[in-house]
């Protein structure tokens, strides 16, 4: 049983490199930022809705939230759906290049929380 | 999507069943709920099979013991492969190149051989012991690593998210 466990403690350690996807962890939540801009593309899919937005600098994919949380918070597949501007505030991956997680996105003067 | 997985997972989570989860305000949530109740009723029953083996509740006879509490670990298998399924399909050629879910894969090959090899070598020499008798040391030794890799595993399935 030692054996197994020290096993998979060691496999769990050599895997610690891997990409991150989804947890608030592989975000940089110390320096938060806003992109505002059109939505280019709007995927209102699970397990989370992503938007891609055009900033004057450079596209940014925005990782929103699980679609039911967002229509239960108002945020519906119309409010970003592609040609809406949006503001979203978040935080920049530290994996994935030109991607933010939001914290809440601001579309049409209405502000909703995706956390 | 990304197209660095086998075309065969690329192809999975470009079927119409997998962009149905998607779409669906319900399925995926439906899919995690029905997963950890899954997990809650497979490992409860084979908590009690592997305490038994490993001593625990000695006053019982192993053999009912077991055959009942197998068909309740069947039940919750069951259930957690058919949800595990769903949750799969949605983000396929990610989540199999993700390297948490296939230590977590590994891991279930592991306790399945365990299980056929309890089931096939040692099964047949408790199930017809006393209450009392004491269980040979291979019992005791698959009790204990059954416990230690099904905990394992619940433990990659929740970290797949992170990694």
């Amino acid at each position: 049983m030692k054996r197994y466990v020290l096993a998979a403690a060691a496999a769990a350690v050599a895997c610690g490199g891997a990409a991150a996807h989804h947890g608030w962890g592989s975000y940089d939540a110390s320096k938060p930022i806003t992109v505002n801009g059109a939505i280019l593309t709007s995927k209102y899919e699970n397990p989370h809705a992503t938007i891609t937005v055009k900033a004057p600098d450079r596209v940014w994919t925005v990782t929103l939230a699980p679609t039911f949380r967002m229509i239960n918070r108002g945020a519906t597949k119309e409010m970003v759906a592609v040609g809406k501007t949006v503001s979203a505030y978040g935080y920049v991956s530290t994996v994935e290049e030109n991607e933010m997680r939001a914290e809440r996105i601001t579309v049409d003067g209405k502000t909703i929380e995706m956390r | 999507m990304t197209e660095a997985a086998p075309a065969i997972f690329v192809a999975l989570e470009g079927s119409a069943f997998a962009a149905a989860v998607r779409q669906s305000p319900y399925a995926y949530m439906a899919a995690n709920v029905a997963h950890i109740l899954s997990l809650m009723v497979f490992f409860g029953a084979v908590a009690v099979m592997d305490l038994r083996l490993v001593g625990f509740f000695h006053a019982t006879s192993p053999g009912s013991m077991l055959r009942r509490a197998r068909l309740i670990a069947i039940l919750g298998f069951c259930g957690l492969v058919a949800s595990g399924t769903v949750l799969f399909v949605a983000e396929a050629s990610h989540i199999v190149l993700n390297q948490v879910f296939q230590i977590k894969m590994l891991l279930i090959a592991l306790a399945l051989a365990n299980i056929t090899w309890f089931e096939y070598a040692v099964a047949p020499r408790v199930r017809d012991l006393r209450p009392h008798t004491p269980l040979p040391a291979r019992a005791r030794f698959i009790g204990v690593t059954s416990i230690a890799i099904w905990l394992a595993v619940a433990a990659c399935g929740r970290l797949i998210a992170y990694f």
